[in-house]
Order: structure tokens, then sequence, then C-alpha cells
């Protein structure tokens, strides 16, 4: 049986702090933590290998400290709750089951960087991951274990949720910190980086759930330890989400460096795929889809998906079967990001409605030659010349799909009769189009 | 702070100079500027769209991509925010593929949902995406009509057209003076910043998202502020309009007139915009010591007084005469008379103020020189206007002519004749100016048929502020030029000092040697010359700032 | 509804203001600005109040928050319209959000979304029912995925109705015919309660001290020095090639001093050098069988002492 380290709790009611605290939660607070000094921590937390868990993966220890301790401006964490990557849904379900151990998470990181107000940003739809949240966070205040100088130990910490309202760019730390503040949530231009002017202007740490939820186990059992569960430069476990074409979908926390088809057959994980494997997006919607053969050379870390050209990302596993079309799910993606763009920046604004109408008239029967050569420019162009990620996470299933899949497009645009003629209709004259 | 709104450090004269290497080749630039400006002092141009020197940075067109060293190679990056570095290798379209493509790609996605409005926008011909494509794309479109564009407006605008396409909003009265044309929209997000940080008051928004974002007010709230027109200036395509000017002429055929701003004493630098002998519209003329690169609506609008009410002739009391009678008269009238008042005027130029002053003289203590304004003076905006509604005081200040009009008004029986030039006393002040009744013959001239001509026995038409060539001193003592369109509603009207040069047998043939004479009472004009001033002025010596 | 291609009818001011300004929605509002150290960053969460308040957010609910937020009525419209969230028109008493995202549509969205189309008889792009029951919307990645394909009613996640409750148990995927049961549910509900409360936007917010130095709050910033002073960490010791010792450490940025103190044989240790805190290595004479430390000292504060490190010959 793998070591958890995240999802211990799940299924006991720990969202009580009683059974919270009778599983050994809140066990940090005290020496373990109050006798560290900020910069001991962090390189605790540095060399235990954590990485960013929401897509990124940047080194946890590396973010932490750039935070600069001297600032005479306060401080801030602020928890990616915004879960909004097609296919994830692990932070769902870790605050629903265990929102005490993220607010513990939070107290060690507020200790490293000296945090006096953090803030827990969570979408807007999980209203119901959002009481319990709160109901948590008023059990802490009335234990003691938040608000002014915690247990005796100087330090102080408030804890205030979030709630956002429906918008996927919001999981951009930058657009984040934005919505926040009370703006649109646009990404912003870097630098500053948040760490040195964030929220308010202020120094801020963007951390994900998983992230702070895997640093009390961290605390309680050493860095190494926590090293030690993955590969040599993944260290620890992951949550995944699993959906889509297997037995039992869900929500699993593997140690990094599972190859990928045991991860989707084994008896104690997914149970096995559903039909016949034709491919599995890996990391989150934005990540590179691999075809059944890349999926067999897969192992889940960082690296080895990344020498397949694809990502960890999130972790949001979803594998399909051949019986699903490679063109529904590349459409039902570039419709998906063209309603997210945000419209800050020309090329994602406009490439990614202009890519997703040319899909969607291919699938409508009038594609013609070109139209699919055209997409993957657009894709290409829009990869390169925007403020933030989200229109590089359309170019690649667009560039994967088609490139993986392509027979499937071609198919369409053979559908449509005059798919060769070229790119005026008959009846053109000048003027008509407008 | 939403986005990383920062003003761009702009180059200043004293700035420390810098070698950095631009597609191979050294150059010398200024430190801590934005690459686009740099780029700009050495003769090359970067196309861009929300860039813009006197606003902060938004970053959102992506138009003025280059490429710069970084750790791993030659990397794409926003000119506009990439600060100057002294050493850094700079990589333009002329030296860089990749430039070329990504300005050309970017380009095609400003073009994708834009409607093809050129025919009927009044942009046409200054619009930045016509300049831009055709200095980097001049590629045919890949839209086709099974693709559809997605036209941008308001849901409250949105209507179908005659193909039962979906549009956006098209002519959207915005308010009192600006017209919105939102399909037009790039987005570039200027006249947002325009109205937050510098005119001081949020009016529009950007409200939604992707590419159904859409350039707002509150509904139902109008855009209304005594600067709201410069968004039509910032605006780089015909999105914003002013109403004043739409459909009125094609800008190509426009000719341009550097001035000055005849209504404010901080002489906001302006061009007047003319065809066919008529002005059609002022825009503002950039300078950073003076209005940046704005004007106040009552300026940008003041061409049309331009064609209201012009007194083009003579007048002998309510009859019409030629000018040359009337200003003969005029030369009889005042060497007939026992005492003589001169009345100057802020209103008019150093030239014409200093003609004046060369008639006294000549005239000897038969004439005495007036000078000043009854018209109220408010607080500088720190935008363009100073609040004070004579143009030229400092320039009377430092020609020495008084501000006198109450002692005027109290010696009112000591003169036979008054001379008003260019001051509408009578309007700026009814009941005061009634009390200069008292004096017998009363001569006026004036560009307008205004109520001191109405009250005058003798008025003498003269050419208007935007019909002159001269100087003017702005509040802070910077001499600026003014030029003559050629809009002139009639052509015997000669300038103001050309008129008394006649009437005082001064002999003057053009307008330098009136400046000539100034010199000779000014001694912070000597050794200046038209050139030397130049087109954004300059501060006289001596001159509190 | 998350955007809007209709005119809507506006309610005037004097209809929605006595909703809003009610002791208990103000005093939320408080507690909303106490918890931000500029009142703009309220402006979400007040508007979730007045959405819930309301219903929905007309334009001169959007123009209150503005102004409880001190942001200008464009800033808060512009920011409404953003978020899909915040409904610019009513909607019937069940809002039914079905994902159409990739993984719910290969496990059969499009179908569920074609069944309850028919069903309810409305249009899935935010069609309302002619009885105000139910609005269908298409939405995006709802993040329950391991469940697809997924719906929500209003707030609730649900794949079928059981025991007279919305769930939506591990293992049950929705189909046609559990999407009758819900909206048979729905229904059932409708004519036992006639109306009912709105959920609360916020998911329970309760009363704190607030952010230091934001309107109405009253709590503390945080005291310099809670922590310990840093050590100097991972001290080791080699030989270079001319026979002295090198000690190599990483101390943190704040260090201001760093004391080598080194100790032969049961001495205590005493100090041999004091470097500056921004020294990373340093390089002396050491007889081999010394044991060296580092104590590090931040302002006038000394931390705990390395790990102690012996010379080798």
């Amino acid at each position: 049986m793998a070591t958890l380290t995240v999802t211990q709790n799940f299924g006991k009611g720990a969202a009580d702090l009683s059974v919270y605290k009778s599983l050994g939660g809140y066990s940090c607070l005290g020496p373990k933590l109050f006798d560290l000094s900020q910069f001991e921590l962090i390189d605790l937390v540095t060399r235990s290998g954590l990485r960013g868990r929401g897509g990124a993966g940047f080194p946890t220890g590396m973010k932490w400290s750039f935070v600069p301790r001297n600032s005479p401006k306060p401080v801030y964490l602020v928890v990616n709750a915004d879960e909004g990557e097609p296919g994830t849904f692990k932070d769902h379900v870790l605050m629903l089951e265990d929102p005490h151990r993220l607010i513990e998470g939070m107290i060690i990181c507020g200790w490293a960087l000296g945090v006096r107000s953090a803030y827990i940003y969570v979408r807007g739809e999980f209203l119901k991951a959002i009481e319990t949240l709160n109901a948590a966070l008023k059990q802490a205040y009335d234990a003691g274990l938040l608000g002014q100088n915690i247990q005796g130990s100087g330090y102080s910490l408030d804890i205030f949720v979030h709630r956002g309202a429906g918008a996927y760019i919001c999981g951009e730390e930058t657009a984040l910190i934005n919505s926040l503040e009370g703006y649109k949530g646009q990404p912003r231009l870097k630098p500053p980086f948040p760490a040195v002017s964030g929220a308010w202007a202020s120094p801020t740490c963007v951390n994900n759930v998983e992230t702070l939820m895997a640093l009390p186990w961290i605390l309680e059992n050493g860095p190494a330890a926590y090293q030690a569960l993955g590969t040599a430069k993944s260290g620890g476990t992951k949550v995944f989400s699993v959906s889509g074409d297997v037995k039992r979908p869900g929500v699993y926390e593997i140690p990094l460096g599972t190859p990928l088809l045991e991860f989707l057959n084994s008896p104690q994980w997914c149970q096995g795929v559903l039909g016949t494997l034709k491919g599995v997006i890996p990391g989150g919607s934005s990540a590179p889809v691999l075809t059944a053969e890349e999926s067999a050379k897969a192992n889940m870390d960082y690296e080895s998906l990344a020498s397949l050209k694809s990502m960890l990302g999130s972790g949001a596993v979803i594998a399909f079967n051949d019986t699903r079309s490679a063109v529904g799910m590349l459409a039902s993606l570039t419709r998906f990001y063209a309603h997210e763009s945000c419209g800050q920046c020309t090329p994602c604004r406009e490439g990614t409605g202009f890519a997703d109408r040319i899909l969607k008239a291919v699938v409508r029967g009038e594609g013609r030659d070109g139209d699919l050569d055209t997409m993957l420019d657009l894709a290409a162009n829009f990869s390169y010349t925007t403020i933030c990620p989200l229109a590089i996470a359309d170019a690649w299933p667009i560039e994967n799909f088609i490139g993986k899949f392509r027979p499937e497009f071609d198919a369409l645009l053979g559908s449509n009769a005059g798919h060769a003629d070229p790119r005026v209709t008959s009846d053109f004259r000048p003027g008509a189009f407008w | 702070m939403s986005n990383s709104y920062n003003w761009p450090v702009l180059p200043a004269s004293d700035s420390k100079v810098v070698t950095i290497v631009v597609d191979g080749v050294e150059a010398k630039v200024p430190e801590g500027t934005n690459l686009v400006e740099a780029l700009k002092t050495i003769g090359i141009e970067t196309p861009h769209f929300c860039y813009h020197p006197d606003l902060p940075v938004a970053g959102n067109c992506r138009q003025c991509m280059v490429e710069t060293e970084g750790p791993r190679g030659m990397a794409l990056a926003i000119a506009c925010y990439t600060p100057v570095r002294a050493g850094m290798k700079v990589a333009t379209d002329k030296s860089s593929e990749n430039v070329r493509k990504a300005r050309k790609a970017v380009m095609e996605f400003q073009l994708a949902n834009h409607p093809l409005d050129c025919p009927i926008c009044d942009k046409a011909g200054e619009c930045t995406l016509q300049e831009n494509y055709m200095a980097v794309d001049r590629q045919q479109s890949r839209m086709r009509e099974e693709i559809g564009k997605r036209y941008k407006g308001s849901p409250d605008h949105r209507h179908l057209d005659s193909k039962g396409q979906d549009r956006g909003g098209k002519h959207v009265d915005l308010g009192p003076a600006v017209v919105l044309d939102e399909e037009r929209c790039i987005l570039c997000d200027r006249c947002v910043r325009f109205m937050r940080d510098v005119a001081g008051s949020e009016q529009l928004y950007i409200a939604d998202r992707g590419d159904h974002s859409f350039i707002s007010t509150f509904p139902g709230q109008p855009l209304d502020h005594e600067y709201d027109l410069n968004v039509t200036d910032v605006c780089p395509v015909g999105a914003l309009t002013g109403k004043h000017f739409r459909f009125q002429q094609r800008v190509w055929l426009l000719s341009k007139t550097e001035t000055i701003d005849p209504t404010d004493g901080l002489g906001a630098n302006i061009v007047v915009e003319h065809h066919d002998g008529q002005a059609w519209r002022i825009m503002p003329r950039r300078n950073p010591e003076v209005n940046k690169s704005w004007i106040a609506n009552s300026t940008r609008l003041a061409y049309r007084r331009l064609s209201e009410d012009r007194l083009t002739s003579g007048l002998f009391g309510r009859s019409e005469v030629p000018l040359a009678q009337a200003v003969s008269r005029l030369g009889e009238l005042v060497r007939g008379a026992r005492k003589v008042a001169l009345v100057a005027s802020g209103h008019l130029t150093v030239e014409d103020n200093a003609a004046i002053l060369a008639w006294a003289q000549i005239l000897g203590p038969r004439a005495e020189v007036f000078g000043g304004s009854w018209l109220w003076v408010g607080a500088p905006d720190g935008l363009a206007r100073s609040g004070d509604p004579v143009p030229n005081r400092s320039g009377l200040e430092l020609l020495g002519i008084p501000d006198s009009l109450d002692e005027l008004r109290a010696r009112v029986g000591e003169f036979e004749v008054l001379v008003v030039v260019g001051n509408d006393l009578w309007t700026a002040n009814a009941s005061k100016a009634a009390t200069l009744e008292k004096i017998p013959e009363r001569i006026a001239l004036s560009s307008w048929s205004d109520a001191t001509v109405q009250a005058s026995d003798l008025a003498i038409g003269i050419r208007a502020w935007a019909e002159v060539r001269g100087t003017m001193v702005n509040v802070r003592g910077r001499i600026q030029l003014l030029n003559a369109a050629p809009i002139l509603p009639s052509p015997d009207l000669e300038p103001a000092w050309q008129v008394l040069s006649t009437a005082g047998k001064l002999g003057w043939t053009s307008e330098l040697d009136a400046f000539r004479f100034a010199q000779s009472r000014i001694p912070s004009l000597v050794g200046l010359t038209y050139r030397a001033i130049g087109p954004q002025g300059r501060i006289l010596a001596g001159a509190e700032s | 509804m998350s955007h809007c291609h209709t005119k809507v009818d506006q309610p005037h001011a004097s209809e929605i203001l006595p909703k809003l300004e009610t002791p208990k929605v103000l005093s939320k509002v408080e507690e909303l600005v106490r918890r931000y150290p500029v009142p703009k960053a309220a402006l979400l969460p007040v508007l979730w109040i007045a959405q819930e308040t309301l219903g929905w957010l007309p334009q001169e609910a959007i123009r209150w928050a503005a102004a409880k937020c001190k942001v200008s009525p464009v800033h808060a419209y512009g920011v409404s319209l953003f978020y899909t969230m915040y409904k610019k028109e009513p909607t019937g008493r069940f809002f039914v959000q079905i994902c159409q995202n990739v993984s719910c549509h290969i496990l059969g969205a499009e179908g569920i979304i074609a069944h309850a189309e028919e069903t309810l008889g409305v249009s899935s792009h935010g069609g309302t029912t002619e009885d105000g029951l139910f609005t269908l919307l298409r939405v995006e990645c709802l993040g329950a995925c391991g469940n697809g394909p997924v719906l929500q009613i209003n707030d609730d996640f649900a794949t079928d109705a059981v025991d007279g409750e919305l769930a939506m148990p591990e293992g049950v995927a929705l189909t046609a015919e559990r999407f009758d049961r819900i909206v048979a549910w729905c229904r059932k509900r409708a004519s036992e309660l006639p109306s009912e409360p709105a959920r609360d936007a916020l998911g329970g917010l309760f009363e704190t001290h607030g952010h230091p130095g934001a309107v109405a709050a009253s709590s503390e910033p945080q005291k310099q020095g809670y922590a310990p002073a840093p050590p100097a960490l991972g001290l080791a010791a080699t030989r270079t090639e001319s026979g002295q010792v090198k000690l190599a450490w990483r101390a943190a940025p704040e260090s201001s001093l760093l004391h080598l103190e080194t100790r032969s044989g049961s001495k205590d240790f005493e100090v041999l050098a004091t470097i500056p805190g921004k020294d990373k290595d340093w390089t002396g004479d050491l007889v081999a069988g010394t044991e060296i430390r580092i104590v590090a000292q931040s302002g006038d504060r000394r931390a705990k002492p390395s790990n102690v490190v012996k010379v080798e010959a």
C-alpha cells in the first residue's frame, strides 16, 4: 500500500476539528514549527523536492525563497483553489474531505513567509467546499489555532475565503491576484513577479491547495522521507484526478514515477480501461494528448511526460477509448478556450475564437482543404505572442489532436463536396462577405 | 494594482546614453526608457496600438514585438515593456524573421473580427490599423463566410444586419461629443486609461471577456467630460470619433497648420486642419512641456467660431465700407485727436501689440496705451488649461503694457478717441464697458461682429488667431509660434499689426518688423528668431517655470 | 446567461435599494470590507451578496455595490460582466447547468443536453421554461469530472435524486432516466415549497477582526521577529590544493554577521573570525581535528549554532 501524504484522511470525517486532531492533525503547531526559523523551514521544503501541484510544477521552496523577508509591506498568501483545468477535480475533493489539513499547511507556509493575512480563492462553482472551509475555519479560530498570537508563538494569521465567480483564467496566478483585488481576472505583465509585487503591490505567494496540504506530512516526517517517495527529480506523491473511460474514475494519490498504464489498470486505483484505449490526456486539457502507444511509455512524473512532449500539469488524467471522436474532443476544447479567454491581449482574444470557428465549420461539413493547416498556423501564432499561457493551452490540444489523429479530421473535410474549392464561394461577389 | 499600469519612462534631454546593439549594429540610446522610445530616437519605428507615451503601459496589443537576447538566446518580447539595458542585443523586423512573423501574426488577429468599415469610417487615412497592416502584413485574409466574424458590441446594441449576421453597435451615441462604433474597437484600453489616469474620471471600461468584450460606459450614463474628445485621438481606430467631425472631411484632403490654443493662457499646442479655405477640425500637437497630447473640448471646437459672425469689412456706424477706407479713417481720427486711448489685448499676438506701442511712440504724449481683461480667471486643471482665458497676458506684461482698464474707466473724460484692438470688452463686462461710452469717438478692430463692434462708431475687420503668423507667451513664460492657415473669409483682411502700421504710417511689411520692434522692448527676445523658437516653443530667460 | 445577448428590463433603484440596505446585508458588507486592505477588493463578494438578495444582478444593484466598494460604477459593471456566474437576467427557480467540456463530452454530455432540451422544451443556451421553474445552460468544466457527465442544480451537484435528496453518489453517472428523476424532484419541491430562502452565497461568512488597517478592522499587523533567528545550514569543509581548509555553508540573506567558532579538544567553542553575513565561504588554515561551527546573527539576535564539522587530516 503506497504511503499517502495528503489523502490519508479521506472518508474519515476529518472536516471536523476533533476528528482531524484525533488523526494526528495540527501536530505541527508546536515546537516542530515554532522552533524553526523562516530560513530553515524554506530550506527544509526545498530539500523535500516539493513542486507546485497546480500545474506549473515550480519548486515550492524556491518560490518561497523569492519572497523578501524584510519588506515594509505585508506579505500575502493566496491559495489557488480556482480549479478550472478541465479534467481536474482533486482540489475539490481535498477541500471537502480534509479542510483542516489545508489550514495547517497554510499556517506552515505563513510561518515561513511572515504572512499575516491569507486568502483562499475558491472558484464560484464550489459552494459546498466553501461552506466546508468556512466551517473548518470557524472551528480553528474558536480553538485558538488562527488569529492573533497563535498558541503563544507570537505569530498571527487570518485566513479568509474569497469566492470566485466563474472564470477559468483566474487560475493563472496574476489573474487570481487581480480578481482578488476586485478587478477583472486578467493576467498581469511580468516582471514584476508576485513574490516581489503581487496583491496590492505587496509580496505575494500563490500556492495550490494540494501543494500546501503536503506540508504537514513533510514537517512531520522530514524532507528526505518525502523526497524518497517519488523519483530523484520529482519527490513525493501527487494526487491525480482520473475521469473518462476507466472503470473507477476518482481522486488517487500515487507516488510520482508510477507508470501510466499501471495507474489506469491497477485494482487498487482505476481498475482498468473501458474498451480499447485510444489515447490519454495526462495532465489536464492543456497537456498534449498521448496516443495509446505513447501512453505505454509514460510514467507519471514531470520528467517522463516532458520527454514525451507532454506534461504532468494539474494531474488530471482523461482516458478515452476508440469509440470516442478526437474531433469532438478537440471541438469541446477549442470552444472552451475561446469562451474562457480573458480578452486582454489580441492573439488569444481573437485567435482562440477564430480557431474555434474554423473547427466548427469543419464539423458542420463546411471545411475546406487548408483549414486544418490554417488552424495549426493560428495555434502556432498565438503560442508565443501572448501575455499568459492560456493561448498555449489552446494551441497544444489543437496541434496534438490534429497531429496525432489527423485521419479523423481529414475524413470530415472529405464530407464537404466543395472541400477542394478555393477560399471563395461559388456566388462570390465583392462585398458579399461583410 | 490591476496589471502593471506603469507610466512609461520617456527619454529626457539629460538622459544617460548607453550603447546597445540593434540588428547587429551598435547604437547609442537613452537609458531607462522602453524600446519603442529608444528605437524611435535612432529612427526605427515600431508598429504598435496600445502604447502611448502619455498613458500608462498596458502591453495588450502585442504588436510591438522585437527580439532581445536572454539566457536562452534571442526571445520575443514586447518593446513597450522592455527597458533599455546597456549592452542588450535587439533584433527588429529588419534582421529577424521571427519578429516579422510575430508582427504579421498579431496583425492578422487584429483584423480577424474587424468590420470592413473603411469606406464609411472617419479614421481612414490616419488609422493605425491601416498603417500597421501596410507596414507588417499585406496578406490576404483567411476568413471565410462559413467561418464568420464575431463582431464586438454590447448586448444592448446588437442587431441582425440585412444578411442575417449578428452585428455589434454602430454609431452609438456615447455622449454629447463622442460617437462609438463598437465593432471597430480593438480593445487596446487606451480610452479607459486616458479617462481614468489622465482625466481622473473613470467613465469607460472594457466589459465582458474574450472576443465578446466591448467598450462601455455604465449603461445609461453618457461619456461627458471637458477632455472627453481626447479619447478620439488616442483611439487607434475609428471606434471613438467626434460628432463634430463625423462624415465632414476625408483626412487626406486636410492640410495642417501648426498654431496655439487661443482660448487659454497655457497655450496648448494645436493643429488647425483645413481644406478648400475652410477649417474642418483642430487636433492637438504633442508638447511634453505644455499640454502633453491633450486639449480641452472647448479648444478643440474653437475652429467653429472662425466662420461665424466674421467682420470682413469696415463699418461706419451700421454701414459697410471697404476696409482700406476704414483704415485711413482710423489714421485720420487718431492723428486729429488731442488725446487718444489705445487698448491692447492679450488675445492678440506679441506682434500686434508691438504695433500698438510703436504707434503710441510716434504719437507721443497724445496717446496712452492701456491693457487688461475683464474675463474671469479660473484655476489650472492640470491638463491643458491654466484657467486664464487670455492667451497672451504674459506677452503684454513683457511688453510693459499695464493692466489698467479700470484706470481708463476712471479717466474716461480725458480722451477723445478710444481704439480697442482685438479686445471684446463689451462682452466681457457690459456694465463696466458702458463707462467707456463716454469717450466720444470709439473705434474697434475685431475679427467678429461682437458687442464691442456694436458699441463703436468705426469698426475694422482683422484676421483671426488662426489666420495670423506671430508669437504669444504663455503663463509659464514660454514663447510659442502661431502660423497662418489659408482660411480667410475675405482676402482683404489683414492682421491687426498691419492695419495699425498702415493707419499709423509705421511702414511695416511683415510680422518680422513687428517682432523686431518687440525685441527693442523685451530684452529676453533679443537674439531670437522664429526658427529658434521652433514648433515646441522656448522658455524665455528669466521666466518663472 | 453568462453572455447575455438579450436586452433585459431593468428595475428602478427605488425597487432595489430597500432590499439591499437592510441591517443584515449591511453588516455582511461591513465584514467584507473589513477583510481587505482596500474596499475595492470586496467587490466580488459584495456582488455575490446583492445577487443572493435579489436573485440576479440588475444594473442598479451593480451601482450599489460600486458605491459600497468605492469604485466607479462602470468598473463594477465591467467586472460583473466578466464573470459568468453573475446573472444579468433572472433565471428560473432551478438553474440547471450541464457541463459540455471534454471529459463529460466523451461520457455522453451532448446526449443528456439534448434530452434536457427536449424534456424541458427550452434551449440549452440559457432558455427558461414558461412556468419559470427551470433555466437550462451549457457550462464549462465544473470540477467534478469523476462523476461525469456533471450537472448542477443551482449550487448543488447532482447525478440522481435519491431518498428525496439531490446527490452525486460515487460511481453514479448521469443518465436520461436519472435526469428525469432530478427534474421530478425539482417539480415536487416547487409544489411543496412555493418559495425558499436563497442559499448563502458566501458559504457561511463569519465575523473576524479583519485585515490590519482596513475599514472597521481591529487586528494588528504581524510582529517582527516571531520566528527564531536563521542559523547557517549545511556547513561542510574541504581541503584546497594548497592545503588550506575551505568552509562552505548556506546562510539566510537576512544574516548580518557570521561567527566562525572553533574548538579543539574539550575546550569550549571560541570565535575564530566574524565575517559579513553575505559571505558564502571562507578559506583559512585549520589544524586537523579542529571542530568548527557557525553561529549566524541577524540584527542583534543570535541563531542556534550550525552543524559541527571536524577538520580531516
